[in-house]
């Protein structure tokens, strides 16, 4: 029976063919996991980009405004959801009683929503909120480095195939087996000095862009690893040959019938890319290669409490503020298993049958 | 291709690798604006004559391929070379300081004591927590399994590391929170720190000292790759498990216990040992992280202390850890690449390896 013949009363009943893409996100509206990390990835995305400067607006004062009055005699800073009198004034200390002093009549009073950042008295969730809009833009800018990097010469090196193909991969290979953050370290505090103040008019904050590179240069072997694999798998198919065998150029076959079956792989790594290059900003940042003060980023508030390398800041348990470690390990930590529940929720949609 | 071309060829590769890295981290020291010279004589007081001078004794007087083929000359013999840092020129113009070499050796022993150590509460933690995951799939325990590894997994090295300090160590001070005792001497000698030490010179030693100084460095290294290889133990077990041979076992009556530990957890743990082995390289940069927090005076520590020292780069140090990490690392990937070949003399040919996953470090 031909297919023609189906026609009439079984028409609607044959199963409706569906582009892989919409079923892709059929599967994935019903996983309920990603769906909730999708969400939080929204609502992180709106609370950085027009919520930080909103948030400035409504509490009146910056992320880089001093409020000294937010730190008491033994320098120890207040805590979540205090109001402080809002001048950048230092406070007198009181030579009797040693306590600080008042300050001057007519001083209004200012909300610090996740109190102050440490000895200076800044507003930690301000901070919180710009810090994230350096960390989310290195950390996506370097995923999609890495794409373009690795694309291209995954593609090169499967069409090419022989000794381009040989160097690539062995390359590839070889580098994947160091420690990435150790070559990162020593490029970085070299290669940085010169690219720290390139800042395309003030666009990108100081550091951003040597961050962004150093990582997406130190990453782009995983993108050339999945296209590769995947187009020389791909090569041999039945429908390659067909679109060779009507004369279709490498190119055209390149788009329009190799392309489509790599960007799902390579979407599942770049959400997944994100979540590792958060991680790896706030180490560098940390470490003291990455991104300088007076800039904030999630990696430069995890180290708020405990200083740098060259100078940790001595331990006092009398003025130590445990929520300024917990504060941005809490906001990596939620942001890292959204991106990473995403992603795994994306490999499932596009594959159900290779996920366990 | 026969074995031998295999493996001679992947050794090859290896020595050509390391040779680009030295070859690398020398060339980009050159782009570094600072004078080392200055790591000898002040740069703001001293006469041109004397900043002369300590450019003749390190060497810099000579054009740049000279000095890189006399590096590479030195390096043959196994000279490392003395560090910049802290080093002295003596009247007769030559200069003594720290031998590279052995401060590498010295540091290398306490990241591997860290990485050791770590490494196998890891598997120890991670292998039966997988096999057990696994033997009952998708029930409370494996999920419950899964979701711990899924939160290790995203959690940051170096939030636990702060956390792990912060708390058990500073405020319960259940395990000391920083400092490193080395194994060897007694308590009381000023321990040997070589190089110029971040970390505090605590005066103690002895295997006591040392283990308690090391405890919340290991917890802390050992969650971070608990969380990874349990996912793998438990994906490896439920491949395994599907084998045929698991069912004759099961045929022959032999119980759900004897099946998982005698029959699928002997073969599933092959690959999970060649994995271990091939992540030195991530448990290197993670041990960076941890150095730098529990003040470790290991590789990692060190990098940071000759890279941002008060003068600048020191790179006699530098490149000497990156050639001893260099070495660790290929002959470690050389080694597993003769198990694999040994396991399954195909892989010559495909000379297939781990897929891409994400790395943090």
């Amino acid at each position: 029976m031909s297919a023609t013949a189906a026609t009439g009363p079984l028409e609607g009943l044959a199963p409706r063919a569906e582009s892989p893409s919409r079923l892709a996100w059929r599967r994935l509206r019903r996983d309920r996991a990603a769906l909730v990390s999708g969400c939080f990835l929204l609502f992180l995305l709106f609370a950085v980009l027009p919520g930080a400067p909103l948030l400035e607006r409504a509490v009146g004062h910056g992320p880089n405004d001093f409020f000294p009055f937010a730190v008491d005699v033994s320098l120890r800073p207040v805590g979540p959801w205090s109001w402080v009198p809002d001048t950048s004034m230092v406070p007198g200390i009181d030579e009797t009683t040693f306590e600080q002093e008042a300050p001057p009549p007519g001083t209004g009073k200012t909300l610090l929503v996740l109190g102050a950042d440490g000895t200076l008295g800044r507003d930690e969730l301000l901070r919180l909120l710009y810090g994230g809009r350096v960390s989310l833009l290195v950390a996506i800018g370097a995923t999609l480095l890495a794409l373009v990097i690795g694309t291209t010469l995954g593609t090169v090196a499967a069409f090419f195939g022989g000794w381009v193909d040989g160097l690539i991969s062995r390359f590839t290979d070889l580098v994947m087996a160091f420690p990435v953050l150790l070559l990162a370290i020593v490029l970085g505090s070299t290669v940085s000095m010169k690219l720290d103040d390139i800042t395309f008019g003030g666009a990108l904050n100081k550091g951003v862009l040597s961050l962004m590179l150093l990582i997406g240069f130190f990453t782009w072997f995983y993108p050339a690893r999945i296209v590769r694999s995947l187009i020389l798998s791909l090569r041999g198919r039945e429908f390659v040959e067909a679109a060779e065998m009507i004369g279709s150029s490498d190119a055209k076959i390149m788009r329009t019938h190799l392309f489509p079956h790599v960007i799902p792989a390579l979407a599942v790594w770049a959400t997944l890319a994100v979540a590792t290059n958060i991680m790896l900003e706030a180490g560098i940042t940390f470490l003291g290669v990455g991104i300088k003060l007076p800039t904030t980023s999630w990696g430069t508030m995890l180290a708020a409490t405990w200083g740098t390398v060259l100078s940790p800041l001595p331990y006092n348990p009398a003025t130590f503020s445990p929520w300024l470690t917990i504060i941005p390990s809490a906001t990596i930590f939620v942001t890292v298993l959204a991106l990473t529940l995403f992603g795994e929720g994306l490999r499932e949609a596009f594959d159900p049958r290779g996920v366990r | 291709m026969t074995t031998l071309g295999y493996v001679v060829r992947r050794l090859a590769a290896s020595v050509v690798m390391l040779f680009l890295l030295i070859t690398l981290t020398f060339a980009l020291y050159q782009a570094i604006p600072a004078n080392p010279a200055g790591f000898l004589v002040d740069m703001q007081k001293a006469k041109p004559a004397a900043i002369a001078e300590a450019e003749e004794a390190l060497g810099l007087h000579k054009p740049l391929y000279e000095q890189y083929g006399l590096y590479l000359w030195r390096l043959a013999h196994g000279d490392l070379g003395i560090a910049y840092q802290n080093s002295l020129l003596t009247y007769q113009g030559d200069r003594i300081g720290k031998a590279v070499g052995p401060a590498v050796v010295r540091a290398a022993m306490v990241t591997g004591a860290l990485v050791l150590g770590g490494a196998v509460l890891a598997l120890l933690i991670s292998i039966p927590l997988g096999a057990i995951a696994a033997s009952r799939p998708r029930s409370w325990l494996d999920r419950g399994i899964l979701a711990f590894s899924l939160i290790g997994i995203c959690t940051h090295p170096l939030v636990v590391a702060l956390l792990l300090q912060q708390f058990p160590g500073r405020q319960w001070g259940v395990a000391p929170p920083s400092g490193y005792c080395p194994f060897f001497g007694t308590a009381g000698e000023p321990a040997k720190l070589d190089y110029f030490s971040l970390s505090q010179d605590l005066g103690c030693a002895g295997p006591r000292a040392w283990t308690t100084h090391l405890i919340l460095p290991w917890i802390t290294f050992a969650l971070f790759f608990l969380a990874i290889y349990t996912r793998l133990v438990r994906v490896r077990m439920l491949e395994v498990m599907e084998e045929p041979f698991i069912r004759t076992a099961a045929a022959k009556g032999a119980s759900r216990t004897r099946i998982v530990r005698h029959h699928a957890l002997r073969n599933a743990m092959g690959p999970v040992l060649t994995l271990a082995a091939m992540d030195v390289g991530l448990a290197l940069g993670i041990a960076l992280y941890i150095e730098s927090v529990y003040r470790l005076p290991g590789l990692g520590l060190t990098t940071l202390s000759a890279l941002n020292g008060d003068v600048g780069f020191d790179l006699p140090m530098i490149l000497g850890i990156v050639l001893v990490v260099g070495i660790v690392i290929i002959v470690l990937n050389f080694a597993i690449d003769l198990i694999v070949l040994w396991m399954d003399p195909r892989a010559a040919q495909a000379g297939t390896r781990r897929s891409a996953v994400g790395r943090i470090a």
